[in-house]
């Protein structure tokens, strides 16, 4: 089966994934920051015993080989950062056939239910939901009427949901005071948006996670709702903006976008950023392009764009900028362009 | 090894009471201050005693005379613990921590009130991926990058009713809500009340306004 960033989503010019994460403790046992090695064990054997093995692979991190956390990570079922493998025996991950659906245990809270889809597609949250119904329905979840579902993380004790659409946003970050705008825009909906970045790493493209925030005061509908009209505003206002780059510098645009695709398909080392860069400016123009003699799709610019952007060393660290690692890219990113043509 | 308090990986240093493991943090706010001590320490310092009523006065001042060594009887996560690291260790900590916990609550997300679903609930939601025309390819009249981000910005407040605007818009002010008799607010006054006192960190009148609007809204569940 394709793995889930593989599919055609919808309005993948802007989104390339929506993402829904339910986190949910366990009564009876401390939350993780407390929870000693001994009770750790117990709380992963209890989950074990009620996740349907017919739908999930996965079980203790500590059992991953080496190309299992290469795949999850590049497959966002892991972060990118070092210590996410840090304690292996006491974390679990749990995912289905396309990675679209997965429960990680003992990631910050005791169970992580996060569903995935590639472009915008708000269903995840009924498939989240789904899940994490039928673990309510066989464990003894930590929920006071007060608070909502109690969590270690005070932030988000509540609904313990969270939406993120993940969007590739070229035209408004080129734009001078595009972000800014775009942020004041998302906050007046009490989301919040940020760049593509983890902890300790340069933010280096146009890519931005837009994230609910709040857990109290506000239904799992609200958020939803919320939601879905932030991120029609973000994609009209972003296809606008591209409109209007593609329009009035036309010359320029095509210029950069054959250059663009020129150093992606040709390049022998490519770093990071460039690639990035590239990727940024191919999306842009792209559906302003009708020359005919670049054949690139709008999948396959996100598969590039994930890809890089989830390879599993951090831009800040050495490792990725090395020689030997800026050559692996270029191959990649050839291959894959080579499909298209 | 992890002590077996806190549950926190040992490093350098392994306390062992009565059988019990203990990192030195923990051993020393269970009060086991002379199991830290290196037996060099005497040895070489005979002036160590003065040395230690000495420092006892020095800390004397940064003594913090608040409620910061509350601790969850459960498990023995401290209060400075929680407001460092904004987690806490279990669902005694709920309880235990109840009005910094709250106060939290209001700063990040301005409530503090749950609203969302019950366990093994669905939650009660038709939201489905809305429709956004694709782009046009070489549209006749681009329009201008400013209008069209900040013509927006003026939308979600009529479309979302944010909080933040509809505790400006007709709301009492924080002086009259502190004034008022809560009794003689509508529900809808005590609603934006809370954000009010909310977002000007008056966690005391918020909790008195949303207990006022919780105990209007239990009479009427019972009735």
């Amino acid at each position: 089966m394709s793995e889930w960033y593989m599919n055609e989503g919808k309005d993948n010019d802007v989104v390339l994934s929506t993402k829904a994460c339910i986190v949910r403790n366990i009564k009876g046992y401390n939350f993780m920051p407390r929870l000693d090695d001994k009770e750790c064990k117990s709380l992963l054997e209890t989950i074990d015993k009620v996740i349907d093995k017919d739908k999930y692979t996965g079980g203790c991190a500590a059992d991953f080989d080496k190309q299992t956390v290469l795949r999850l990570t590049r497959l966002q079922i892991l972060g990118r950062e070092s210590n996410q493998m840090a304690t292996p025996e006491r974390k679990a991950f749990y995912y289905n056939d396309d990675v679209s659906l997965s429960i990680a245990v003992g990631s910050g809270e005791h169970l992580t239910v996060k569903a995935m889809a590639a472009g915008h597609d708000i269903s995840v949250y009924k498939k989240a939901e789904k899940e994490v119904l039928d673990l309510e329905s066989k464990l003894d979840i930590a929920f006071s009427e007060s608070y909502g579902f109690l969590t270690s993380h005070v932030r988000l004790a509540g609904t313990g949901l969270k939406i993120l659409y993940t969007v590739s946003l070229p035209a408004i970050s080129k734009t001078e005071g595009g972000i800014a705008a775009l942020t004041q825009r998302v906050s007046q909906y009490e989301w919040a948006i940020y760049p593509f970045a983890e902890r300790g790493e340069i933010a280096d493209s146009d890519v931005y996670i837009i994230s609910s925030v709040n857990t109290l005061g506000v239904t799992e509908d609200e958020v939803l709702k919320r939601g879905e009209m932030l991120i029609a505003d973000v994609i009209k206002a972003e296809r606008a903006l591209r409109e209007e780059i593609a329009t009035n510098q036309k010359d320029q645009s095509e210029d950069i976008y054959g250059r663009s695709y020129g150093t992606l398909k040709y390049a022998g080392m490519i770093s990071r950023s460039e690639a990035l860069q590239a990727l940024g400016w191919l999306r842009l123009y792209h559906e302003y392009y009708d020359s005919g003699d670049i054949k690139v799709s709008c999948n396959t610019i996100n598969k590039l764009t994930m890809d890089i952007l989830w390879e599993p060393d951090a831009p800040s660290k050495k490792s990725s900028q090395s020689a030997a690692s800026q050559k692996y890219r270029a191959q990649g990113i050839k291959k894959i362009l080579k499909g298209d043509d | 090894m992890r002590c077996e308090r806190c549950g926190k990986e040992l490093t350098n240093r392994i306390i062992k009471i009565n059988g019990v493991t203990y990192c030195e943090n923990c051993a020393r706010l269970m009060g086991y201050d002379r199991f830290l001590k290196d037996p060099a320490d005497f040895l070489g310092n005979p002036f160590s005693q003065l040395d230690e009523i000495a420092s006892s006065l020095m800390q004397m001042n940064e003594l913090d005379f608040g409620n910061s060594t509350l601790t969850c009887p459960k498990c023995g996560m401290t209060l400075r613990e929680f407001e460092t690291e904004g987690r806490v260790g279990c669902i005694e900590c709920y309880n235990t921590f109840n009005n910094n916990i709250v106060r939290e609550m209001f700063k990040q997300q301005g409530n503090s009130e749950y609203a969302g679903r019950l366990p093994a609930q669905s939650a009660d939601t038709d939201a489905e991926t809305s429709d956004v025309p694709q782009a046009k390819k070489k549209a006749a009249a681009p329009k201008t990058v400013e209008m069209e981000i900040s013509d927006k910005a003026e939308e979600p407040v009529k479309e979302t009713k944010a909080p933040a605007a509809k505790a400006a818009k007709g709301g009492l002010t924080l002086d009259q809500l502190m004034k008022a008799d809560l009794g003689m607010l509508s529900d809808e006054d005590l609603e934006k009340g809370i954000k009010v006192a909310a977002e000007a960190e008056e966690y005391k009148l918020a909790s008195k306004l949303r207990d006022e609007l919780k105990g209007r809204k239990d009479g009427g569940n019972n009735v």
